[in-house]
């Protein structure tokens, strides 16, 4: 099968180049692969959005070509979006549930049986008069999931459903693909969370159009030579155990689960009593400057004096010190986009204060412009706000407007694409429609450098990356934080936090729960657990290790802190 | 910041699901009673008629539980334009060759007419505004929907697409507050790396100017969501023309007879007075 997209450009390569797949009924399968490799595209040929160019798709039987099976197909696979909000059609969850079913003409009593049922299964029958907005990314996850069910597919496609999702929408997301495989139902799920792919039976690796891998979890994820050729990388999980079984190689392979890594680890022999705890690793010595950034007591509350006002902070306090490097974490909607926008004076503080180094945000007289200036912030999803038709332009923008030109903001521009690994010459006079997602998030975050910002907050950077393009990222941003740069990072993923940020603020509904060092803040298990966040992998098995006995220390974060503390217990062979 | 509430001053296309009598009423009666309303106020001819829609307005958003501020919040961006307009039908509108001109400026001769003239125009745009405020206060997408998709189902047997239209008009209801809140974005973004947004010294030329930038992202953007959008109604099956159903079905009650009959009286008053 094969498949091109409509180009004017005769020479442009096939989305999908002699795919030949053959998915039995009731299978769970992840489809992984960079951006780009044509997993978007392989899922929409599954339900006749898409029809092959050569070749034939024949879903249960029914050739895709034929139009009069489009609505038979589609009734048989459904498919989940990526954006939640983009696919909700109706003013209300429950008229939006009610979409497909209405489509299949079906009576209305019928109707409102299944949307009723499609509802509960998701949970969601208690809020079904809201609006699609009223509702936090993972509830509308899960009523564009209840859409589908409602139509009762024997497949499900999952695209990329759980890349804008908090740990507990991903989680919930998670369970509800395991509980409809258990009944039955087909599901396919394309993600680029690689520990997500670990619970598929299957996992289809695309590269460039093609079909790179095809096997099971255990198979796929052996080599990791492979994957990083097919710009993928192993499941968090997968690469502790690799570190661990350098240390003890009495450990089975393939180990890519966490209940399986325990297990096994709990399996050596080990001392478990009168074992004092080792003492805690030394917390590493870090730049600690004057605190550059204090917020005191803020609060915020949208369109004010309207109906439709909604409170998203209440009663924040936090201090970064300079050179530091802080992370937000917490659920959508707990606060963290509305307090980085306090950093950077796009919103005043209402109530409390905030100071941003010399700059005091209470005092109206202040230039908001120099604060903008000190402090740069990249939006969450940044490439959607290019608006420039040049790479370079856009990039220009910022320097132009502080009044550099000429060689000045020339040198400028390929400063700071040099920082975010662009080639000035190479990509200056592309356009930027035309790149790729994490090229034009690379633009994006080139645009905010090029202020030559003290302070880099940045709103999820790393949401909806491919492998290779996010472990960039994440390589640039260490590198700006060793030139000094202060950074302020709000993720949904714990392993970039562990990764970026040495202290921690948790939000929760608008508050500032829990502030402080990163090690101390990922010690709150149990707090951390009830707020549905989860914490990083590392953390994770340590953590059900002390749970079997084993004396851990608290706060080991790091695959070498992990390590050393088990080759302690672990008597060698 | 106000500055970037765009939203605050986006009244129309808005559901606030207040509970008052007027929610309650069947969406067919609301939505015949405010077109008859709308074209009533359109065609009014004199002043009174307008000031009792005025009247009428104000009250059914009392009734309909709307904040008073709120939806007089929503005149303040078209303002400058209907004032613009006034002043243009005052100067160059179709003059009375025997009215005396109370202020000449060279060949433009403003008289008593003129400015009753400018007048009738602010007063039937404020009129309008604030009813179709309403409207869409007390009117939800889908009831609106499924009002205008039973109103127009005689239209079916003629030949006209009516389903598809009435979708049409669904989604673009949808998405016109997103659009705020995706203009608020990108305004924003743009602040953070230096344009002069919600600063509060611009002039009337630099907000003209910066709106340019604004635009290009907020269309490629709606380009996408209506692209993303139109992919997943496909993935449920919609198809126009036959075979469609609907979950809910609507009650003609005698509340209803009566409103109909109260909006109907009204607009003649409107229109005779």
């Amino acid at each position: 099968m094969r498949f091109t997209y409509a180009a004017p450009d005769p020479n442009t390569p096939p989305a999908l180049d002699g795919v030949t797949l053959r998915i039995e009924a009731g299978e769970y399968v992840a489809i992984v692969g960079a951006n780009g490799s044509g997993k978007s595209t392989l899922a929409r040929h599954l339900n006749a959005l898409l029809i092959p160019t050569a070749g034939t798709v024949a879903i249960a039987g029914m050739d895709t070509r034929e139009r009069t099976h489009r609505l038979a197909i589609r009734q048989t696979v459904g498919m989940v979006f990526q954006r939640p909000d983009d696919q909700i059609i109706a003013a209300t969850i429950e008229e939006d549930v009610a979409f497909g079913p209405e489509n299949m003409g079906l009576p209305p009593d019928e109707i409102r049986a299944r949307v009723r049922q499609a509802l509960e299964t998701v949970g969601l029958w208690e809020v079904r008069l809201r609006p699609p907005h009223h509702l936090s990314a993972g509830q509308m996850q899960r009523a564009a999931l209840a859409g589908v069910l409602a139509v009762q597919p024997r497949c499900i496609v999952f695209d990329e459903a759980t890349a804008m999702l908090d740990p507990a929408g991903r989680r919930t997301v998670r369970l509800m693909m395991a509980q409809l495989h258990a009944e039955g139902v087909t599901v396919i799920t394309i993600t680029h969370f690689m520990d997500e792919a670990t619970d598929a039976g299957r996992v289809i690796v695309m590269d460039r159009g093609r079909v790179a891998l095809d096997g099971p979890p255990s198979e796929v994820f052996a080599d990791e030579d492979t994957l990083h050729t097919l710009s993928l990388e192993l499941p968090p999980i997968a690469l502790l155990s690799r570190r661990l079984r350098q240390s003890f190689p009495a450990l089975p392979p393939n180990l890519l689960t966490a209940p399986a890594l325990t297990s096994a680890l709990d399996a050596l022999p080990h001392r478990v009593t009168a074992t004092p705890a080792p003492p805690p690793p030394p917390p590493e010595p870090h730049v600690v400057g004057p605190e550059l950034i204090e917020v005191e007591a803020l609060g915020h509350v949208y369109l004010k004096g309207t109906p439709l006002e909604h409170r998203a902070l209440r009663n924040v306090t936090l201090s970064i010190p300079d050179h530091g490097a802080h992370g937000l974490l917490g659920a959508t909607g707990s606060g963290k986009s509305t307090l980085l926008q306090h950093l950077n004076g796009l919103l005043r503080p209402q109530e409390g204060r905030v100071r941003i180094g010399e700059f005091d945000l209470n005092d109206p007289r202040l230039d908001l412009r120099a604060v903008r200036r000190t402090a740069g912030l990249a939006f969450q999803m940044p490439e959607l706000q290019i608006f420039e038709q040049y790479v370079g332009d856009e990039i220009a923008f910022g320097p132009r407007l502080q009044g550099l030109e000429g060689q000045a903001l020339r040198e400028r521009v390929r400063w700071a694409m040099e920082l975010v690994g662009l080639d000035f010459d190479a990509f200056k006079d592309r356009l930027t429609f035309a790149l790729s997602g994490g090229e034009r998030r690379k633009v994006a975050l080139a645009a905010v450098l090029a202020l030559q910002p003290a302070i880099l907050l940045l709103d999820e950077p790393t949401a909806g990356l491919d492998p290779l393009s996010r472990r960039e990222l994440l390589t640039h941003l260490q590198t700006f934080r060793g030139a000094g740069m202060t950074l302020v990072t709000s993720s949904h993923r714990m392993e970039d936090l562990a990764r970026l940020a040495e202290t921690l603020t948790v939000m929760e509904d608008g508050r500032s729960l829990l502030s402080g060092p990163a090690v101390e803040v990922f010690s709150h298990e149990g707090q951390l657990r009830t707020l549905g966040l989860g914490l990083p992998a590392v953390a994770e098995i340590a953590s059900a290790l002390r749970a079997r006995g084993w004396p851990l220390s608290p706060g080991v974060l790091t695959a070498e802190a992990l390590a050393a503390q088990l080759e302690e217990l672990i008597p060698r062979a | 910041m106000p500055d970037f509430e765009f939203q605050r001053y986006v009244t129309i296309g808005q559901y606030l699901a207040t509970g008052s009598p007027l929610h309650r009423l069947d969406p067919r009666t609301r939505l015949l009673s405010g077109a008859c309303l709308l074209i009533a106020i359109t065609a009014a001819r004199h002043l009174q008629g307008l000031g009792l829609a005025l009247g009428i307005a104000l009250a059914a958003l009392l009734i309909a539980r709307v904040p008073l501020n709120y939806a007089l919040r929503g005149l303040l961006a078209p303002l400058p334009f209907i004032l613009f307009l006034a002043v243009l039908q005052m100067l160059i509108g179709p003059q009375a060759a025997d009215a005396p001109a109370l202020v000449s400026l060279g060949p433009l001769q403003v008289s008593a007419q003129d400015v009753l003239a400018g007048v009738i125009i602010i007063a039937r745009f404020i009129a309008l505004i604030l009813l179709i405020s309403l409207t869409s206060a007390i009117i939800s997408t889908s009831e609106f929907v499924h009002g205008l998709e039973t109103l127009l189902r005689p239209f079916t047997t003629l030949g006209l697409p009516t389903q598809d239209l009435v979708l049409m008009a669904q989604v673009t209801l949808r998405f016109l507050p997103l659009l705020a809140l995706e203009a608020e974005r990108i305004a924003k973004a743009q602040a953070s790396r230096g344009a002069e947004w919600g600063t509060g010294k611009t002039s009337i030329l630099q907000r003209v100017r910066q709106t340019l930038p604004l635009l290009v992202p907020l269309f490629l953007n709606s380009l996408q969501r209506a692209e993303a959008l139109a992919l997943a109604m496909e993935a449920r099956g919609y198809h126009s023309g036959k075979g469609r159903t609907s979950m809910t079905e609507l009650h003609f009650r005698a509340g209803d007879a009566v409103a109909l009959l109260i909006a109907a009286g009204m607009s003649a008053l409107i229109l005779l007075l």
